[in-house]
């Protein structure tokens, strides 16, 4: 019984359940006219806590919807590496520029391919989104996209001080999804984080949200940098991994910047 | 003075009014140079147009060169006046002004 239960705070020690998130961070989210109008975006699979970078494959889809229009940006995507700081190997992610030409809301998403996640016996496909507002014209934030399955944001998703709640609806196929539960993290490598957070158990490290009867979710950011809110269901379809078919967890993640009121 | 010290009260109120209002209503420009012509487009950040809107165009010398007003689009549209940097202003009434900068380099690549 006690080796029993040795064994099973070693296997948790060893493999603790990290929380994978997709990530979307552009070098701006706010364009003002003097600003840079020329976004640097990088993709990312990685443990937005912990840092920890993963292999990512080329997306099988990215890009950009402003004025209810979508335009394909998978072209401009290169290639980078890059590790967390107590990683010894260099793991692929992902670069584009995009340059912002006119007033709005930009709302950038990426569709990677399927993870194969051995330690949880299933493929993980993140459909991820960040938005980003261009020259003053606060429109189209709260439309949704029309992936698989996304975050369509209730709170605006940007101009947000740390402390401020963070409303979302997770959706399915475009239907809302009752009781949907929703990991949050903080990107402990956010610009302006001087100190990293250390968390003092496991439980602190991926905050666990549920959301009520029309799939709307809220959560407090405590901390200015970046917040990614993870809602994860299972595809009704399997994939293939050695001939077997395994189940598909699909996240729809959203990621909003938060400032210190000061 | 019962009567100065309403009086001052409710002056003090409606700038405060005035205030906020226009925070919330924050007007904006952008511009644009192509085909011989400067585009400007004027809004407010939900998306509302700003209609008839004076519209004041400045050289780099602060020279006013030219002015007019905004259509039920909030759209206003020039010949370029001079390749140069460019400040555009916008003003809505009740106080709502802003102003956009068009650099030389993208007045002379719309001509």
């Amino acid at each position: 019984m006690l080796s029993v239960a040795i064994v099973t705070a070693m296997v948790l020690a060893a493999n603790p359940a990290l929380a994978h998130f997709g990530t979307i961070t552009p070098s701006d989210d706010i364009v003002t006219q003097d600003d840079n109008k020329t976004l640097n975006l990088q993709i990312k699979f990685i443990h937005p806590f912990e840092g920890h970078y993963m292999e990512m494959a080329r997306p099988e889809k990215f890009g950009v919807m402003h004025s209810g229009k979508t335009t394909d940006l998978r072209g401009s995507l290169k290639a980078v590496k890059g590790k967390g700081a107590d990683q010894s190997e260099e793991f692929t992610f992902w670069s584009a520029d995009y340059q912002i030409k006119r007033p709005g809301d930009y709302t950038f998403f990426v569709e990677p391919e399927p993870y194969w996640e051995p330690a949880e016996d299933v493929f993980i496909i993140h459909y991820t989104k960040v938005c980003v507002n261009a020259l003053g014209l606060e429109q189209g934030w709260d439309q949704p996209v029309g992936l698989e399955t996304e975050i369509v944001p209730m709170t605006r998703p940007y101009g947000l001080w740390s402390g401020n709640l963070f409303t979302g609806q997770v959706l399915l196929k475009g239907k809302p999804v009752p009781y949907a539960e929703v990991e949050v993290e903080y990107l402990n490598a956010s610009p302006g984080n001087s100190t990293l957070v250390a968390p003092p158990s496991d439980p602190y490290v991926t905050q666990v949200v549920k959301a009520d009867l029309n799939g709307v979710f809220s959560y407090a950011m405590p901390k200015a940098g970046w917040w990614g809110f993870a809602a994860l269901n299972e595809a009704d379809r399997k994939m293939k991994q050695n001939g077997v078919d395994k189940a598909i967890e699909i996240g729809a993640v959203f990621w909003v910047n938060t400032l210190d009121m000061k | 003075m019962v009567k100065f010290i309403n009086i001052s009260a409710i002056v003090a109120i409606i700038s405060l009014a005035l205030t906020g209002s226009a925070m919330a209503h924050k007007v904006n420009l952008f511009a644009y140079a192509e085909g011989g012509k400067i585009y400007t487009e004027s809004y407010f950040p939900d998306g509302k147009f700003v209609e008839g809107g004076r519209i004041m165009v400045y050289d780099s010398q602060n020279k006013l060169l030219l002015e007019g007003v905004t259509d039920t689009q909030g759209l206003f549209s020039f010949p370029i006046p001079k390749v140069d940097d460019l400040t555009i202003v916008i003003d809505a009434t009740m106080g709502h002004k802003n102003s956009f900068k068009l650099q030389k380099s993208d007045v002379g690549a719309g001509r």
